[in-house]
């Protein structure tokens, strides 16, 4: 029986080295780290801590060099390319600092795109995208474009497509730093509204401005872990 | 994995994104099909009136005609001296030619060359004497009146069928009781008793046309001309003497008409001492030298359009490779976003696929274009075939596929984590 205190994922001694002709350049020198059910976690580091990295491994866009990451308790690492992608699309929602909107689609077609990989069909999930786009407060933009759209707003559309398949947790890198600090505010403010709904949250950023707003603060540096640190007592259960 | 439907509306939305950037990508297409279809219907048009003419003539005969042997060093023009001039197929060589095997029967023309005149106005039209079967062996039809009955030719009536041509040259439009007038050649007054036709327009060498005719009965014609045409050129007379002018043979089996044409040949080579006084055509022979030529271009046209369609092939891939190099983020947020390969492959594969059947759509609309505006201006006949059609599209989906594949595959392997990270 899940409880809320499952991990979602859990990082054991993940280790990520590049090779560069007969260079070797170790990037992530074994993390270990755990995302519970409905936490609300920042991996926090400056360029070069290999945050980059762990978030690809975290997304399965990349795969670690050794270590073993467990995703709701299933290890990830003998997965093929298929199996890879599907759990991107059903497990998985990414939210980009560019927002990586379609720009010759619509707000409602953007949050589809998901759903259009994961077969829901058209009525349910233009039904899924309507409900989505009012969850994020844009439910009177569905017909527009991204060109339209303030980037706040887009980053909100983002946020509803990244949630369209239902994911066990949402991966967002970096997702206020083309945003000003006002719209930025506006942004966390949606990420708490989602935290406490219920839904789990990993951010990866490099604004330690950002670190108040998270449960668990996990500081990055040289492709090690400085520090974890607990902001808020985990009550293990409601 | 997409559904079917949803990749293929992607790929028609992301192609009407760049709707003049498609256009021009598959203008190769366009004029490699365009041009093919529009050739293959001026060549098909061709063939057609070729081959329509040629069976007109019926392709279970073969026609022997005479001909004027051309002798070396001799020229006719300013002679003086009067010759008689007997030159052609006689009388033996058709009873010769009736006896031999495969040999069902034998229609004359025998032309009586006498000038038709009509008012003031010398007139091409050629007096002819013929045998009951002409009508049926040369593919006529009576239009007016009757044809020659046994009768006629039993008792060498004076009367005569003549043809369509005929009756528009020598007779006002709209003038009726044509049946039944009378027609004065030279000294003999020739009663008309009916009008044929020959849908084909078809000719025999030397003689010309038959919708030019006058048909009068073989027996009339002998009788009255003895075969011999004489009239006066310059100082001197000219006398001609050909028995008949040209024999429609009618093989029993089709089979073996090449044995019996080749027969004949040796029989009227012998007969005729190498003088080069006839000629022979054989219908079916003409026919397969024509498919023949025609398979030929056939095969040269096709390299030609395929020679086109994979230069317009290669221009879509190169488009198409540049087109997932602009397009890396779009395919690292969609495999980020739940794509697997196989959805890019197909998106990427199907955009090309439409491109270029759109292009060979727009070819064909365009070839059939050009067609009909070369029937318009040049009345050349044009005929598109539903196989050329069917097959230019065909291939252009093929052009699709082929060059497609490639850029596709590309797309497929792009590393999301690299275009994923900033702009």
């Amino acid at each position: 029986m899940p409880s809320d205190s499952e991990n979602i994922v859990e990082l054991r001694d993940i280790r990520k080295t590049y090779v560069k002709g007969d260079l070797q350049v170790p990037v992530l020198k074994g993390i270990n780290a755990t995302v519970k059910r409905g936490e609300f976690v920042g991996f926090i580091g400056t360029s070069g801590s290999g945050k980059s990295t762990l978030l690809n491994i975290l997304g399965l866009l990349d795969v670690p060099t050794s270590g073993q990451y467990l995703l709701e308790g299933r290890n990830v690492e003998s997965l093929t390319d298929w199996e890879l992608a599907d759990i991107r699309n059903k497990k998985i929602g990414f939210i980009f600092q560019s927002f990586n909107l379609f720009p010759h689609l619509t707000v409602e077609q953007n949050i589809e795109v998901p759903m259009l990989y994961g077969r829901v069909p058209k009525r349910k999930r233009q039904k899924i995208a309507l409900e989505l786009a009012h969850r994020v407060k844009l439910g009177h933009r569905l017909g527009h474009r991204p060109g339209q759209l303030s980037g706040g707003e887009c980053q909100r559309i983002a946020i509803a497509r990244a949630l369209s398949n239902n994911p066990a947790f949402i991966l967002a890198d970096e997702p206020t730093g083309n945003l000003d600090e006002k719209t930025s505010d506006e942004i966390m403010e949606l990420f708490h509204e989602l935290h406490n709904q219920g839904v789990t949250l990993v951010m990866v950023t490099h604004n330690p401005l950002l670190a108040p707003h998270y449960d668990k603060i996990i500081r990055l540096r040289d492709g090690q872990i400085e520090s974890v640190e607990q902001e808020k007592k985990e009550s293990g259960g409601q | 994995m997409m559904l079917a439907r949803d990749v293929l509306a992607l790929s028609i939305h992301n192609l009407l994104l760049h709707k003049f950037r498609s256009f021009l990508t598959s203008l190769g297409v366009i004029f490699g099909v365009g041009s093919v279809i529009a050739m293959l219907a001026i060549s098909e048009g061709a063939k057609r009136a070729a081959l329509e003419q040629i069976e007109a003539m019926g392709i279970d005969k073969i026609i022997i005609y005479s001909q004027k042997p051309l002798i070396d060093g001799k020229s006719d023009g300013g002679s003086t001296s009067s010759v008689v001039e007997s030159y052609g197929l006689t009388d033996k060589d058709v009873f010769h030619i009736s006896n031999m095997d495969n040999v069902d029967r034998i229609s004359t023309l025998t032309n009586t060359r006498k000038k038709v005149l009509k008012g003031l106005n010398r007139t091409d039209l050629k007096l002819i004497g013929i045998d009951y079967t002409f009508l049926e062996d040369s593919n006529s039809q009576m239009v007016d009146g009757r044809y020659f009955s046994a009768m006629d030719f039993r008792d060498k009536h004076n009367v005569c069928v003549i043809g369509t041509n005929v009756k528009r040259k020598l007779f006002q439009l709209g003038e009726t009781n044509i049946v039944g007038s009378n027609l004065r050649i030279e000294n003999q007054v020739y009663k008309i008793i009916g009008i044929f036709h020959n849908e084909y327009g078809s000719q025999y060498p030397e003689i010309g046309a038959q919708n030019d005719m006058i048909l009068i009965p073989e027996s009339t014609a002998e009788a009255t001309y003895n075969n011999y045409a004489f009239w006066r050129e310059g100082r001197a007379w000219r006398i001609v003497k050909v028995e008949n002018d040209v024999l429609i043979v009618k093989v029993e089996e089709l089979m073996h008409i090449d044995d019996t044409s080749k027969r004949i040949s040796n029989y009227l080579s012998k007969s005729h001492e190498n003088l080069q006084d006839w000629g022979m055509i054989v219908p079916l022979e003409l026919l397969k030298q024509r498919e023949q030529t025609q398979n030929i271009f056939t095969i040269v046209m096709s390299s030609i359009a395929a020679i086109s369609l994979v230069v317009g092939g290669i221009g879509i891939m190169n488009i198409m490779l540049a087109s997932v190099f602009e397009r890396r983020k779009e395919i690292g947020t969609r495999r980020a976003l739940g794509a697997q390969k196989i959805d890019i492959i197909l998106q990427f594969l199907l955009e090309t696929v439409f491109l270029t059947t759109s292009g060979g759509v727009m070819g064909i609309l365009a070839g059939i274009g050009i067609a009909k505006i070369i029937t318009h201006y040049s009345g050349m006949p044009t005929i598109y075939s539903t196989w050329s059609i069917l097959a230019s599209l065909i291939i252009s989906s093929l052009v699709g596929i082929i060059f497609g594949t490639y850029p596709a595959y590309k797309a497929a392997q792009q590393n999301p984590i690299n275009v994923l990270r900033g702009e």
